[in-house]
């Protein structure tokens, strides 16, 4: 009997401890998901850390910033904005940290959820990732700073709107990336149809994209690309400006899953079944030569150009960027953005001093940084646009340079603190819907009654 | 005397507490580990099943709240529900195939070694670029392999495979069977092994045929090992995540209702919603699940044992 109840319990130890194994199996699993819809900005490595210039204007104590980032590797403007920075503050030295791409901002939120972090700077990968830190209460509101300090926020587009939270701004973005149309002009040669441009209405684009398909099997041209992202076709609703992808009611959606379903059922674009479950990257696919147009953030740019200059694409080498197709009677230029974003947290040892590497960063001189590295910043002028357009390998034509002027942009995802959770009901719907698993109507009533639930809550 | 005695008695006493001191001693390093890493989390998820937590502001109590929010998720009801059908479906077919393995493989063939490594590679080969070539072969394209088969020699029509919400639960079940057979396999062909030939030849000499030989010596000589097997995997089936992740959630990692699983709902909820209560209470609903299927389990062991 006794020998029993000691098995029974050895037993009951072992579930426990599996059932505890696989508790932290979960945490440990890579949020994979959001981390892809970040721009992963290609690049050689940076190089190596610059001393702090000798320089007699600035002689305050000696400060070390600790800054959280991802991918320090490969992401090229890092180095260069610290360089920046500290020849202009050489007793200023900045150290990276970085917490790794694919589950950053669940890393950092358990790091800030601690007492022990002691970042001065964070940056922020996703309005998600930011709402719900500032929920958490770890993230120093700037309001204060920038009213001092004499910041103008109209230089952000308009951005900085979206991510103001009960009338408090806690992160000033330095990167931005917009939605474009990316095309191959080979493509568009050999069928000997007109390239896209910049004025285009979502038909006329339809029409275009069918235009140069061909389904012959084993040589097929695919008009359209889209990747599997919800964005790359739920959003394309919004940039009529009268919906917001957190309104609760998702009718807007239904013209534009209606046309790429058109597109998927008549063998314009790529079956999303297929893309999903063999994980084709969009890169791949537009690299593949066959694909005439792609929407795509503006982060794929400094992707093509460095893998064409590697000689790893060499069938898409003759490509081009046009704005966004636009909804009837909308103004072109309408696209969608996402933004990069520093911030300070609360628990930061050095605030002033991190307050200001922040507003280098988001500022001008950051931003001219950040245009020299082949990457869109926040804060754009002619004088960016310029510089981007002038890089080695962006396309000549002078439809592209034009391309990069918006005339409104609209974040993937606004802030709201229910974003999560919207998201992960308007992805079910979305997936539903390509695999042509319900009808759109069915869908939409599905998201609506879901997202209603939720704000509701 | 009675003074002697109590030294006696004390001397004892010492010496017993210094045995159990070094006792201690000994399984220290691992009950440390054990109570930092297992326990101590166990006992966290136990209170914030109750409480209402982000993970930084202040915990609030809420009491059984989050159990009635859970049960109110449709998709939490999804998850258990797929859960429990693929532990249905795994449990049974794993066993099987692992033991028709093992018995195939128990036999002096040519190759034989040959033969069980290949049944065991699947189970040491990495996930990711084992799933990754199952959906290269499984594809909801018409072009796929399994597709042209089944269209050519069974003139049947494609399936949509992980792509569908019909056919998905069926893909990952056979992903899983196939990924794991060959460990249980190599169970079973210990126990098959340790079953003395005796017996097989005293009911061959009584003209036991090979079925009887199967039914009345191999089968109750393994119980030990079905025991031990159906447990591992009842509990590895609850606990299934990776493969769901990876055959379902494709290359935008949305995994739908038609094959969300109890331990994918805890991690959304947990790290990417931050509701670590409603997690906490998830895993509690599936910890319970887990016990009571296991309490069963030995229950039905120790009535067959007595019999």
């Amino acid at each position: 009997m006794k020998k029993r109840i000691l098995s029974s319990i050895l037993a009951m130890t072992m579930v426990v401890a599996s059932i505890t194994a696989c508790g932290s199996a979960a945490e440990q699993a890579p949020a994979e998901a959001p981390a892809a819809e970040a721009p992963a900005a290609e690049a050689p490595a940076a190089e190596p850390a610059a001393e702090p210039a000798a320089d007699t204007a600035a002689s305050d104590e000696p400060v070390n910033l600790k800054w959280a980032l991802w991918d320090v590797s490969s992401t090229v403007y890092y180095q260069p904005l610290i360089d920046a920075y500290t020849a202009e503050h050489p007793n200023v030295s900045i150290e990276m940290v970085d917490l790794g791409s694919t589950d950053y901002s669940t890393v950092l939120g358990t790091q800030l959820s601690g007492s022990g972090s002691d970042f001065d700077v964070v940056t922020i990968k996703d309005v998600p990732g930011y709402v719900s830190l500032v929920n958490k209460g770890v993230l120093e509101p700037l309001n204060d700073r920038i009213a001092a300090d004499g910041v103008d926020l109209s230089l952000y587009n308009g951005v900085t709107d979206q991510v103001t939270i009960d009338g408090n701004l806690y992160e000033l973005p330095f990167r931005s990336d917009i939605w474009v149309l990316f095309y191959n002009k080979d493509i568009f040669d050999a069928a000997g149809v007109d390239y896209p441009t910049n004025d285009m209405t979502w038909e006329e684009y339809d029409k275009l994209a069918r235009s140069v398909t061909d389904t012959t099997p084993g040589a097929e041209i695919y008009g359209s690309h889209y990747h599997t992202w919800r964005s790359t076709i739920q959003l394309d609703g919004i940039l009529d400006g009268k919906h917001t992808i957190v309104d609760g009611d998702y009718e807007f959606t239904k013209p534009y899953y209606e046309m790429v379903l058109g597109q998927q059922k008549d063998g314009v674009c790529m079956d999303y079944a297929t893309l999903k479950t063999q994980g084709l990257h969009y890169s791949a696919a537009f690299a593949q030569g066959n694909v005439a147009t792609m929407n795509m953030g503006s982060w794929f740019i400094a992707t093509l150009i460095q893998k064409i200059k590697d000689g790893e694409y060499t069938d898409c080498t003759n490509w081009g960027i046009v704005k966004y197709p636009h909804a009837e009677g909308v103004e072109p230029g309408s696209t969608l953005s996402t933004i990069t974003a520093l911030a300070v947290p609360t628990s930061a040892p050095n605030k002033d001093a991190a307050w200001d590497f922040v507003k280098f960063v988001s500022g001008a001189e950051g931003a001219e940084v950040m245009a020299s590295t082949g990457n869109i910043p926040a804060m754009t002028n002619d004088k960016i646009v310029d510089l981007i357009a002038s890089m080695d390998g962006f396309p000549t034509d002078e439809a592209s340079k034009e391309a990069l002027v918006t005339s409104h942009t609209y974040l993937e995802m606004p802030a709201n603190d229910k974003s999560s959770e919207i998201e992960t009901v308007l992805n079910e719907q979305h997936d539903l819907i390509m695999n042509e698993e319900t009808s759109v109507d069915d869908a939409i009533a599905a998201m609506n009654e879901g997202v209603q639930a939720i704000l509701a809550q | 005397m009675a003074a002697e005695l109590t030294a006696m008695e004390k001397n004892m006493k010492r010496r017993a507490r210094r045995r159990n001191l070094v006792a201690y001693s000994f399984i220290a390093p691992n009950f440390i580990g054990f109570a930092v890493f297992t326990l101590g989390p166990i006992v966290l998820a136990l209170l914030m099943s109750f409480a209402e937590w982000d993970g930084s502001n202040a915990m609030k109590f809420v009491g059984l709240q989050n159990f009635v929010n859970i049960f109110k998720d449709d998709r939490f009801i999804a998850s258990l529900k797929n859960t429990i059908v693929y532990s249905i479906f795994t449990v049974p077919i794993t066993l099987a195939m692992a033991l028709g393995l093992a018995i195939l493989l128990n036999q002096k063939i040519k190759g034989r070694d040959f033969f069980r490594t290949v049944a065991f590679f699947p189970y040491v080969a990495s996930l990711v670029a084992v799933a990754a070539v199952w959906n290269m072969l499984f594809t909801p394209a018409k072009g796929g392999i399994v597709n042209q088969i089944l269209m050519n020699v069974f003139h049947a029509a494609p399936l949509k495979w992980a792509a569908s919400s019909s056919t998905v639960m069926l893909t990952i079940i056979m992903f899983s069977v196939w990924k794991n057979m060959g460990y249980y396999m190599v169970i079973y062909l210990a126990g098959l092994q340790g079953i003395s030939e005796d017996l097989y030849e005293a009911a061959a000499l009584d003209g036991a045929s090979s079925m009887q030989k199967f039914i009345h010596i191999t089968i109750p000589q393994l119980r030990p090992t079905t025991f031990f097997v159906t447990i591992m995997l009842t509990i590895n089936c609850f606990k299934v995540y990776d493969i769901v992740y990876m055959l379902a959630g494709g290359s935008n990692g949305v995994v739908n209702k038609s094959a969300m699983v109890l331990v994918y709902y805890i991690y959304e909820e947990a790290f990417r919603n931050w509701k670590l209560g409603q997690a906490s209470a998830s895993a509690l609903v599936l910890f319970a699940i887990v016990l009571v299927v296991t309490l069963i389990q030995f229950r039905g062991e120790k009535n067959y044992a007595n019999d």
